[in-house]
């Protein structure tokens, strides 16, 4: 088998050790880090993305390809040239101001980086002027925010407003137990995420990755 | 108090209606070890008797009830160590488990609470937890004012979030017009719900 098709089985079975020791291989073979990158292990985390969001795949298999993937990119970050394009974007997460729940957004977060994003992660009972400064300070694409509650999940849309009156860039996507697509539409978000592979989905539609 | 989570439960709440690989299944039997060495569950409930200034869920009520259960910090902290450590699919695993002891937890204080009732006379009641279906969330700070029991251990933030966050909490009412029985379908998560089966 192929040292490509390797890495790929090694994130699809998400096999940490296996996936990190083939990128290796791959390394010392000369072969194009790029190839590595999109052929290896970004084409098998798509997959791995699209098999959770039919319900073939459960999230901690989607971890540890998470895992596989981010291991194989740590190797693979010295090689860079400035011409390639090592992240795919940037997204500053965190959880809206007044929730304390983190599960959602961490798998969020955790599926992000695994597939090629820079990830700032802002924690939880993040302010609506936190987010939008770190967004500002990382230049990021996308700023995703979770919530669980009805009552915190209105602090996304003082997030819009800050967005729109500063006139910012920033694509913004939402998600949490309560939140839904008539909500996204109601504060002028751009995407809603239903879980976490939707949400991953969501944030490469909008930043047409 | 023992909180049991069977395998079958939590495997089934994280999506798993087969038998899933065995590296998971060693994981799940794992996690779980941790759980029980890590929970410290703890309950309480007090009879209101009072009549003024109830939240409005609790009007008109013969019996009322407020209740809280946690399962202690030590479960949120592995989690949170767990994700910081690279572990994440364990921290999931573990804070899955850890969601389904505090509702089993919660059963169990209901049951409590259900039986003083019952000695009393009246069987059928309802509950609420603040911020669900009509009850605000501040009526959190209104729950653990008559509770005052700080052996429970849990805390309030400045938006009435509970610390440690496996807790939970509610009013009971038993008696009275029970103008609304519990319905699943109000819920926005019903479609996709892994709890009702």
């Amino acid at each position: 088998m192929d040292i490509i098709k390797e890495i790929y089985e090694a994130v699809m079975e998400g096999k940490v050790d296996d996936a990190a020791s083939c990128v290796q291989q791959a390394l010392n073979s000369k072969v194009e880090v790029n190839d590595i990158l999109n052929k290896g292990l970004i084409a098998a985390m798509d997959v791995v993305g699209e098999r959770f969001g039919e319900g073939e795949l459960f999230i901690p298999q989607v971890l540890w390809s998470a895992k596989a993937m981010q291991g194989g990119m740590d190797l693979l970050k010295p090689h860079f040239s400035s011409a390639d394009h090592a992240e795919k974007g940037t997204v500053v997460i965190g959880t809206a101001k007044g929730d304390i729940h983190d599960i959602g957004k961490n798998l969020v977060a955790i599926l992000l980086e695994g597939s090629g994003f820079k990830v700032a992660d802002l924690g939880v009972d993040v302010p609506p002027e936190r987010f939008v400064e770190k967004a500002v300070e990382v230049k990021a694409d996308v700023i995703a925010m979770s919530a669980l509650l009805t009552t915190t999940m209105q602090s996304m849309g003082e997030v819009m407003r800050l967005i729109k009156g500063k006139k910012l860039p920033f694509r913004v996507i939402i998600g949490g137990a309560p939140v839904d697509q008539a909500f996204c539409e109601e504060i002028g978000a751009d995407a809603y995420g239903m879980d976490a592979a939707d949400g991953l989905r969501k944030v490469k539609g909008l930043l047409g990755r | 108090m023992k909180i049991q989570v069977p395998r079958q439960d939590l495997l089934k709440q994280i999506g798993y209606k087969e038998s899933p690989q065995p590296k998971l299944l060693r994981m799940a039997d794992e996690m779980l070890g941790l759980l029980d060495r890590l929970v410290e569950p703890r309950r309480t409930f007090k009879a209101i008797l009072e009549e003024e200034d109830l939240p409005p869920f609790l009007i008109g009520a013969a019996l009322k009830y407020v209740g809280a259960a946690t399962l202690g910090p030590k479960l949120e902290n592995r989690v949170k160590d767990l994700f910081e450590e690279g572990k994440p699919a364990e921290a999931y695993i573990l804070d899955t488990a850890g969601s389904i002891a505090i509702t089993k937890t919660g059963d169990i204080l209901w049951d409590e609470i259900r039986q003083d009732a019952a000695a009393k006379g009246f069987k059928k009641g309802l509950r609420r937890t603040p911020g669900c279906r009509g009850v605000d969330l501040e009526t959190q700070k209104w729950i653990f004012e008559w509770l005052a029991d700080p052996e429970l251990g849990i805390t309030l933030t400045q938006s009435f979030m509970m610390a440690p966050r496996k807790s939970l909490s509610f009013l009971a009412r038993f008696g009275g017009k029970l103008k609304a029985s519990f319905s699943c379908k109000g819920c926005p998560q019903y479609s996709d719900c892994t709890l009702r089966g």
